[in-house]
């Protein structure tokens, strides 16, 4: 994997709560980059959020909203977060729910201007 | 509206899930030799024979390759279009191998199939039922109406 | 193998054309597709290289009709002859009901009809197939040249027909024979799955 795309996932998942964080193609759903813990399905994560993304992109456009910046899923035991980059790929991350929200928003919207 | 039929009903289940959680446009279960157990979406029985024909084939042929390069089998193929992708994935079943030809287009992804591609294979491993004896299919006569039939094949 | 369904009432089954390259195999699923009308018929596909010759195989499917209540569908494949294709005429003979031999009855060409023909034995006992159970007819085509360049079809029956199957005379390009070797393949691999084996 390359080193830089390793660099900027070790970044989110250093926060302290995030079980896994990936560089996902958004058209494809395929993972380019992972860095997961065990048990985190990642590449069903990765299709389904790249499916969602979508979804949620077009909602928008058809709202004239303008684009998605960031989606903050919330369940009963864990967050799922996307942050669309530029060239269509997403940073993904999957943590517990308590996780510091805002600082692993902050690192994956790093991760996203850094690999664009 | 799109149909979902199956030669062998024990298909039908799974690939209609399938073809409801991947997106996929187009899908048909197969042999490895071509022939169709199950589709989704073709409109034509002579069309879906054609695409069966063309996707054991591909599969057939990396095959061969991959037997060459004293490697396994591919498990699967993607080949993405502009428009539409085409996935091809092939997996055991106690009655032998299977493939499944997946068209999708841009509502759904290639890791959405993949991702539903494995669901579908657990499924149908599942769903297959115990090997039939052979049993007789046509009349003892049959030649008459094969006679009849090709007869107005050729506008005889 | 042949594919039924008892629950939709289909039958479908795999026919292949083999035989040494230019003998007429193409030519066969060409004159049947001409003559066949559009809803009887699928596509044609043929994968072939740049000069016409067959690269993987052409691929013909054909909606008989009913027969015995059950609607009938015949696939018809090619093989390419050519000797170097061994490969792929191993993948397309796979799964194959019956198989029609189409031999060049021209008298230079013997020689490559006889090693197509124990290529066919050698790649049917390699896939687990027993030859002499699978139906099988031969089609001595270009029986229209000159008397002096081809061998008659009792010629022919005695370098190629070991098994004593049917055998037909044919000029495939303007149909003769064409009509009469399908009938007869696909009589066979009916009748073994009226008999209740699997073609």
């Amino acid at each position: 994997m390359s080193t830089v795309f390793q660099r900027v996932l070790d970044n989110i998942t250093r926060v302290r709560g995030v079980r896994g964080a990936m560089l996902v193609a958004g058209e494809d759903g395929l993972i380019v980059a992972e860095s997961l813990m065990e048990g985190v399905r990642g590449n069903a994560v990765a299709a389904l959020a790249a499916s969602l993304q979508k979804r949620f992109r077009q909602a928008m456009e058809a709202a004239a909203v303008g684009m998605p910046h960031f989606l903050h899923l919330q369940g009963e035991d864990g967050t799922l977060i996307i942050v669309p980059a530029p060239d269509g790929m997403l940073v993904v991350a999957v943590g517990a729910p308590d996780m510091n929200v805002g600082l692993v928003r902050l690192e994956m919207l790093r991760a996203a201007e850094s690999i664009s | 509206m799109t149909e979902t039929r199956a030669v062998e009903a024990w298909t039908l289940e799974p690939l209609e899930r399938f073809v409801a959680e991947s997106g996929a446009r187009l899908t048909l279960l197969m042999t490895p030799a071509g022939q169709v157990l199950a589709q989704h979406g073709f409109m034509r029985a002579v069309d879906v024979m054609s695409a069966a024909a063309l996707g054991a084939a591909i599969v057939a042929s990396t095959g061969e390759i991959a037997r060459m390069l004293d490697q396994h089998e591919f498990a699967a193929l993607n080949h993405q279009g502009v428009q539409h992708g085409i996935f091809l994935g092939a997996f055991d079943t106690p009655r032998g191998g299977l493939l499944a030809l997946v068209v999708y287009g841009p509502d759904s992804s290639a890791g959405l199939v993949q991702l539903f591609f494995e669901e579908l294979a657990r499924g149908l491993v599942a769903a297959t039922p115990a090997e039939e004896q052979p049993k007789a299919v046509l009349a003892a006569n049959f030649e008459e109406e094969l006679d009849r039939s090709l007869a107005s094949l050729f506008g005889r | 193998m042949s594919l039924v369904n008892f629950t939709t009432r289909e039958i479908t089954c795999k026919i292949v054309y083999y035989g040494p390259g230019r003998s007429g195999k193409t030519t066969n699923l060409q004159y049947i597709y001409g003559r066949v009308p559009d809803n009887r018929r699928g596509r044609m596909v043929s994968l072939a290289t740049q000069t016409d010759r067959t690269l993987f195989f052409d691929f013909l499917p054909l909606e008989l009709g009913s027969i015995s209540g059950f609607t009938t569908r015949f696939q018809l494949y090619t093989v390419p002859g050519q000797v170097y294709y061994n490969a792929t005429r191993k993948l397309v003979l796979q799964g194959a009901d019956g198989v029609v031999f189409v031999a060049d009855s021209q008298a230079r060409q013997l020689d490559e009809n006889i090693e197509s023909m124990q290529n066919l034995q050698a790649n049917l006992i390699e896939q687990g197939v027993d030859a002499r159970a699978m139906p099988f007819v031969l089609q001595y085509n270009k029986q229209d040249l000159p008397r002096d360049l081809i061998l008659s079809p009792d010629e022919l029956n005695e370098a190629l027909n070991f098994w004593d199957v049917p055998s037909f005379s044919a000029a495939a390009l303007k149909g003769t024979g064409v009509f009469e070797t399908l009938k007869a393949a696909s009589e066979q691999v009916l009748r073994k799955l009226s008999q209740g084996e699997p073609a």
